[in-house]
């Protein structure tokens, strides 16, 4: 599902960062993985170029066989809305927008139309148990509720895989064990490609693989946990 | 791809924004209908001054020109300088003779200090001897009856138009004194009408407080043989009293033996030229509305564009959101862009119509039973000032909205 080769990142300036120094990376489809490391690895550089959310400077992405380089903004924003969806650490609902509209507004973008992402988002959100707090704006939602909002979210143009940045940062430790059971379900259940950006490392081990990264290189550890 | 300006969708995603956020929206829809509102009232209420203002000249003929005879300041032909002399109804037919470009030649001769009696009521004023003509010159309004006509000069007869004001003093609490008699210098004339003015001209006096009699009576009365005060002339439509004036001096200082350079000999005055005049003022008046306006489209046009600029930087976490979720750059730019235009449109329709509103009362407050003053703006001049807001409201909302292009998602979101 996700192939990188060899990808370099320099973020130029009066020093030269070299933040990303050949990563070579491979996901499969329906798979669970974390990347994990300290902050400064580049894990965040990783993450925004895996979301399309940022340009590399060599190597080669291949994301559902498609392959990745030099986009257009446009083509990137096309990418993004049909074969990635977001989880972010706070959340990132848009606030006047109730549950429903913060579900569908992937939709919007895609020219479906407004009653037929509106049920589309109701669906979503009702397989994330939150079918009653549909029209309520996220003010009005505690953070775990928010964060399956934000899934639903992502779920909702059946994306190619689900990119996700440290989702449980903002939460406390049982709602963090909700959200990541959340994850483990999608994954099992509808074979959702999954990756987690974390540093907590309970997240990790309740993923398939754990993808270490330590300053701009993947750490050769190839020891898999299965779950169960 | 789609446009968004036929995109029903895109039209529901702006209504909901622009609902969702009440303040930012009503902040900045009133800066623009406060701009409009004001244009639109200077554009309009300029108008309805100049009507205003016009009103003081109704019914007076504005192609027109006044001439009186005065005293020779110049001796000519054996005559010594200081003769008074007068004009007659010869110099008011040989003009008539002599320039067609005239349309009436006619004369006001006036008595001053002459006492209106009816029975115990006594008032006093002027006596004006007038031809038929005289209202193709100045008209008055005719209460009751009717105005001196061309039987009236040649028979002398012995009639009189009444000012209303000299009738109400003379015949207090009658409805109409028309066919009474009332004592003109201690002689009997019967009233054939009651005249008032409503303008702000007056030629010696207000008709109102006058009493005017055939000229041809008047000179019988007063003794003043075929003489007259002053000739009233009014032009054609081509003729210009500018290049008449000195024809107008030739023909009459020939006939009296006045040297033709003795300009103060008359006064010649000029009334199309000071309409001219105020009609140079009325369009200064126009331009400074159209100024002011201006300036205060362009205040509100770049309070626009800063509350824009404000929202773009308070929303940078939402665009970025957007983006990151696959909206293209140019659906962000759309969006700022779409939501400005239609504020823009909501808040100047309302800022016209409040205008419009504010326009008819005033308009409602000075009318009165001659003439109803056009506080009121023309369709075109409202689409202007709507298009004109609609357009230059884009351009204020362009930079921001390049600049909210510009967001690039992992700058917004890692904006924490």
């Amino acid at each position: 599902m996700i192939k990188l080769t060899d990808i370099n990142k320099t973020y130029p300036g009066a020093v030269p960062l070299h933040v990303l120094k050949g990563i070579n990376l491979h996901v499969k489809k329906g798979e669970l993985v974390s990347i994990m490391g300290a902050s400064g690895s580049g894990k965040s550089t990783l993450l925004n170029i895996l979301g399309i959310l940022d340009n590399y400077d060599s190597g080669e992405y291949l994301l559902d066989g498609t392959l990745i380089k030099d986009l257009s903004e446009n083509r990137a924003a096309e990418y993004r809305n049909r074969m990635i969806g977001f989880v972010f650490q706070s959340f990132n609902l848009i606030n006047y927008k109730n549950a429903v509209e913060n579900v569908a507004l992937p939709l919007f973008y895609q020219g479906v139309s407004r009653r037929k992402r509106n049920l589309l988002a109701m669906e979503q959100l009702e397989k994330m148990g939150l079918a009653d707090r549909s029209h309520h704006l996220p003010g009005e939602l505690s953070g775990g509720q928010k964060q399956r909002v934000a899934i639903a979210r992502a779920m909702i143009t059946n994306p190619s895989i689900i990119l996700a940045d440290e989702p449980t940062g903002a939460l406390d430790s049982t709602t963090s064990r909700d959200v990541m059971e959340l994850f483990r379900q999608l994954n099992r259940q509808e074979g959702k490609t999954i990756v987690i950006v974390t540093h907590d490392p309970g997240v990790g081990k309740q993923c398939d693989r754990i993808i270490r990264i330590s300053d701009g290189l993947i750490i050769p550890d190839n020891s898999i946990i299965t779950s169960n | 791809m789609k446009i968004p300006f036929f995109d029903i969708e895109n039209w529901k995603e702006i209504g909901s924004t622009l609902a969702r956020n009440k303040t930012r929206t009503f902040l900045t829809a009133f800066g623009i209908f406060w701009g409009v509102f004001m244009l639109a009232c200077l554009m309009g209420g300029a108008r309805g001054a100049e009507d205003l203002l016009r009103r003081n000249f109704e019914g007076f003929a504005t192609n027109s020109a006044i001439l009186f005879p005065g005293n020779t300041t110049m001796p000519y032909k054996g005559h010594a300088k200081g003769r008074r002399w007068q004009a007659d109804h010869t110099d008011i037919e040989r003009l008539r003779l002599l320039l067609p470009e005239l349309q009436t030649v006619t004369s006001q001769s006036s008595q001053w200090n002459i006492s209106f009696r009816n029975g115990r009521h006594s008032f006093s004023g002027q006596v004006w001897g007038v031809e038929e003509a005289f209202t193709e010159v100045m008209l008055p309004h005719i209460e009751s009856g009717r105005f001196i006509n061309e039987a009236d000069v040649k028979l002398q007869r012995k009639v009189a138009v009444v000012g209303k004001k000299v009738a109400n003093e003379l015949f207090p609490g009658e409805s109409s004194p028309v066919r009474k008699t009332i004592l003109v210098n201690g002689i009997s004339y019967t009233i054939i009408g009651i005249a008032y003015q409503t303008s702000e001209i007056q030629m010696n006096d207000r008709i109102d407080n006058v009493v005017i009699i055939p000229v041809s009576t008047f000179q019988k009365s007063f003794n003043r043989g075929d003489k007259v005060d002053l000739i009233m002339m009014v032009g054609r439509r081509s003729a210009d009293f500018s290049e008449l004036e000195s024809k107008i001096r030739r023909i009459l200082y020939s006939r009296h033996q006045v040297d033709p350079n003795d300009k103060s000999a008359m006064w010649f005055l000029n009334i199309s030229d000071m309409f001219s005049k105020v009609d140079t003022l009325f369009l200064a008046i126009s331009f400074l509305a159209l100024f002011i306006g201006l300036s205060t489209l362009v205040a509100g046009i770049i309070g626009i564009g800063n509350i824009m600029w404000v929202i773009v930087k308070e929303r940078t976490q939402e665009f970025g959101i957007r983006r990151a979720i696959g909206a293209k750059p140019i659906d962000v730019t759309v969006q700022i862009l779409s939501e400005g235009v239609t504020l823009t449109a909501i808040a100047g329709m309302a800022g016209i119509s409040l205008a419009c509103m504010a326009l008819g009362i005033t308009a409602m407050l000075t009318t009165n039973e001659t003439s109803v003053p056009r506080f009121q703006m023309t369709l075109w001049q409202a689409l202007l000032i709507i298009g004109i807001f609609i357009l230059l409201g884009t351009l204020a909302g362009l930079i921001p909205a390049i600049k909210a292009m510009r967001i690039k998602p992992i700058e917004a979101l890692n904006d924490k």
